[in-house]
């Protein structure tokens, strides 16, 4: 049996705009996804904002009614069943929200275990076990209040524990973490995949998805446009090779012309304060270095470099560079 | 239902009622709501009836007591499913298999006990700060009467929150309510001195048989049976309570789901 | 001239600016609900506990000192929020980074408030003859309508001293609600001052309403305006007290906030 069953699922908004000329307004979130997640899989999630991950998501942890299409979480379907599917899942929301400020790390804890219907008895071990696990050990009699960012988010993981559910769900939880805490809460999700959970993770990270997930579906625009293991969806830019070129205000029509040459396959801008990086996706490889430079004549420019393409190039080709 | 189930139940509502306590034990708002306001209230009238003569003091001690326990229900119970959205938390407590009335009811349990202290208080400020000697006319009945109020004062409560999640519009007549509950439930006067046409809105109210029956076992002469018939009401009206909310919960429920109204974004 | 006329541009803008600013949030449904029926009601729960009290022969008594009362509403919370509400919206740095005159763009956010206030009075005095009885025929109405409107002011000097202190303390709301039924005691609205121990009249008569609620029971009862006189003025300085305490304190915030560094505190 698989964990997760999706078939063309579909969720449409309405939204009001306006007050006294209200106009209505569909926005397709998820237009059409199908997804098969296997038991103690750890299937990633990517997409720009607004794709339609969270709503996702939300649709498959009871949160969200389907406008059509069904979902089933180990054979239980998430509207009909929902209880049921309830008693076998957690999720985390990326953020600082969700948790009771007021109360200490283990009275949010000691809460939740009683809303799961855990047993006192049992709760009673279950807690400093957890606390232990996510790295909050001697800190659970303090106000969450007072938490940062990264210890909220592994108390986070602590409550959706509790009730030892079979299949996780993680949207963007790394998100607002530092480097360091995104680093310790990465060996979290690995730990958890160690206990044979079946996890969906979402994440605007290439590289987290790249070193944790087993499989990847790229989604966007409410479809999934690339479903592969990390290894192939690679594959879909191994003939290419990536020149990366630092420049200094270069214009909109400069950068238009060098996606326009016929040798570069994708280009996509980081904006940063100080400086553009143009990533050149090529089959020409270093070769099409002076071509590239040449195009870019007049501009001041930094360094240039010649690399393999990542998992980052493969999702830039996939979703159009509009990154 | 079976009672393992029920058990399980209480269990859980006595953990939220809790949480809810040592939650609000810091909000400003809240103690204010809980003790400030029902403290003022009693000083102003046990002033203001001073002329009554001193049998009016414990009159003054329970019906200032229940203009707290109507103010917290109104606003604390009130916003509860609120307040948990706007902490981010209202979609853990929906997305689990405890049915989230019970939630609720663990937290209006909290405000109602929290808003009984209020009462406590007032015993002791006209005890003490006013020299008045008070006694309960009815012990055993008054403990009863503050026990089946509790619970109308909660089913009552299981409706207004949902009411107030689901129609925004309706909130911003909380304010407006507080109130016009004071005056109709004979909190501190008779309702014989309102005009004759609001006494049937008075009747469908539980705080006023919960008033009649805190009023009637606390001063001397009431014949029992306007203390039956209260309780009587108060459990006729939280039954009825009890099942009206269950079916706005689901419909809220479904309908937060539907229209992605359980998160704040 | 060019500088009166700027200021009195500055006092207009930074008036209807503060208000639909700060109480955008305000429907016309949820005005009526907040400042009209609410008030209200209250009103007519402390007229009947006080004729209920005592006897209905004292009905206007109650009457006046609760309509009176009602401005409180807009004098304390309406003020102490569009003071205070700087805080929360975080426009505080902003305001205190203009060149414009703080004497003038500090009163100017009472003024709407006075005449908020102002209107709620008069509407309860209107609930007060046509639902509960009063009788106006003795009254000079010019002179209540005076001092409706000094009490008013007086009221939002107090405000604005709240909400001058709602920029250091925690909780504005909490604040707020205390001082409004504190109000409700010491002004003698409902209970008699000779009723009080000493030390709270003495209160009573260093807050604003007292003798506002005092001069409006006079002048319904017959008296002229000269009076009540002494008792007006004698309000409107206590309001202006008020009212420069919260000016000073918030210079003094400002300058503060500006030394430390401490203005995002704020």
């Amino acid at each position: 049996m698989n964990a997760i069953e999706i078939k063309q699922l579909q969720r449409i908004f309405k939204t009001h705009t306006g007050v006294i000329k209200r106009t209505a307004r569909e926005v397709r979130a998820v237009e059409d996804v199908s997804l098969e997640i296997q038991e103690g899989e750890l299937f990633g999630l990517l997409g720009p904002n607004g794709a339609g991950k969270t709503t996702t998501v939300k649709m498959l942890a009871t949160l969200l009614i389907p406008s059509a299409g069904s979902a089933s979480v180990k054979g239980f379907d998430v509207v009909k069943q929902a209880d049921e599917v309830r008693r076998r899942i957690g999720f985390i929301f990326g953020g600082e929200r969700g948790l009771y400020w007021r109360l200490t790390g283990i009275d949010n804890l000691r809460y939740f275990a009683s809303l799961y219907g855990i047993d006192p008895d049992v709760s009673k071990k279950r807690i400093p076990y957890l606390l232990e696990m996510v790295g909050l050990k001697g800190r659970g009699d303090e106000f969450v209040g007072g938490y940062s960012r990264g210890m909220k988010q592994r108390l986070h993981v602590a409550r959706t524990l509790l009730h030892d559910p079979d299949v996780l769900f993680l949207d963007e939880p790394t998100i607002g973490l530092d480097p360091v805490g995104a680093r310790d809460f990465r060996q979290v999700i690995l730990d958890l995949q160690s206990e044979k959970k079946s996890i969906l993770l979402t994440t605007h990270y290439m590289f987290e998805a790249d070193a944790l997930c087993d499989r990847i579906a790229v989604i966007d625009h409410g479809r999934i446009i690339a479903l592969d293991t990390p290894g192939g969806l690679k594959q879909h830019v191994a003939d290419l090779s990536v020149v990366e070129v630092e420049t200094f205000g270069a214009s909109e029509a400069i950068i238009g012309g060098l996606r326009a040459l016929p040798f570069v396959d994708a280009l996509s801008v980081e904006e940063t304060e100080k400086h553009q990086l143009l990533l050149v996706q090529t089959k020409r490889g270093a070769e099409a270095v002076p071509d590239i430079l040449a195009a870019l004549d007049g501009q001041r420019l930094g360094r240039v470099i010649v690399r393999e393409p990542t998992l980052e190039d493969a999702y830039i080709r996939l979703v159009g560079g509009a990154v | 239902m079976n009672a393992r189930l029920l058990l399980k139940y209480w269990r859980t509502i006595l953990v939220v009622a809790e949480m809810t306590i040592r939650q609000q034990l810091m909000d400003g708002f809240i103690i204010f709501t809980v003790l400030f306001q029902p403290i003022i209230i009693a000083l102003l009238a046990l002033w203001m009836l001073k002329g009554k003569g001193p049998e009016y003091a414990i009159f003054v001690v329970v019906g200032s007591g229940l203009t707290g326990l109507w103010s917290s229900l109104l606003f604390i119970s009130g916003n509860s499913i609120n307040a948990e959205r706007w902490s981010g938390t209202l979609e853990s407590l929906v997305a689990l298999p405890t049915p989230f009335e019970v939630i609720v009811f663990g937290k209006n349990l909290a405000n109602v006990i929290q808003s009984l202290s209020s009462m406590v208080l007032g015993y002791f400020v006209a005890a003490f700060l006013f020299g008045y000697d008070l006694t309960i006319s009815q012990p055993l009945y008054f403990a009863l009467s503050i026990f089946i109020s509790i619970f109308a004062f909660i089913s009552f409560g299981l409706i207004i929150a949902p009411v107030f999640v689901m129609n925004p519009g309706v909130r911003h007549w909380q304010n407006a309510m507080e109130f016009p509950v004071y005056l109709l439930c004979g909190f501190l006067f008779p309702i014989a001195l309102l005009p004759g046409w609001t006494t049937p809105i008075s009747y469908l109210l539980p705080p006023y048989w919960a008033a009649v029956a805190l009023h009637g076992t606390t001063t001397p002469g009431t014949p029992p049976n306007e203390i039956f018939f209260a309780w009587g009401m108060m459990f006729v009206f939280s039954v009825i309570d009890l099942l009206i909310a269950s079916r706005l919960f689901k419909l809220m429920l479904y309908k937060a789901r539907a229209d992605a109204t359980l998160g704040m974004e | 001239m060019r500088i009166f006329t700027n200021n009195l541009r500055l006092f207009w803008d930074g008036t209807l600016l503060s208000y639909r600013a700060l109480f955008h949030w305000l429907r016309p449904a949820q005005y009526v609900a907040s400042k009209v029926f609410m008030p209200l009601a209250q009103m007519f729960f402390f007229v009947f506990l006080g004729t209920f009290a005592t006897s209905a022969a004292n009905a206007g008594f109650y009457i006046i000192g609760n309509a009176i009362q009602i401005t409180a509403v807009s004098g304390i919370f309406g003020v102490t929020m569009s003071v205070g509400g700087e805080r929360e919206t975080g426009t505080l740095p902003y305001l205190f980074g203009t060149p414009a005159n703080r004497l003038v763009t500090f009163f100017g956010r009472a003024f709407m408030h006075v005449l908020d206030g102002m209107l709620g009075v008069v509407i309860a005095f209107g609930w007060g003859v046509i639902l509960l009885g009063l009788d106006l025929s003795h009254t000079n109405l010019a002179a209540l309508g005076l001092t409706i409107a000094v009490t008013t002011l007086s009221t939002c000097g107090l405000g604005l001293l709240m909400g001058c202190l709602s920029l250091i303390t925690v909780n504005v709301m909490f604040v707020n609600n205390f001082v409004y039924f504190l109000l409700l005691i010491f002004s003698g609205a409902n209970v008699p001052l000779a009723d009080l121990p000493n030390w709270m009249q003495v209160v009573s008569y260093a807050l604003p309403l007292t003798r506002g609620i005092a001069a409006a029971r006079s002048l319904v009862a017959g008296a002229p305006l000269a009076d009540v006189a002494p008792l007006l003025w004698a309000e409107l300085g206590v309001g202006l007290v008020y009212g420069l305490i919260g000016y000073f304190l918030f210079s003094w915030f400002e300058f503060e906030a500006k030394r430390r560094g401490t203005l995002e505190v704020f």
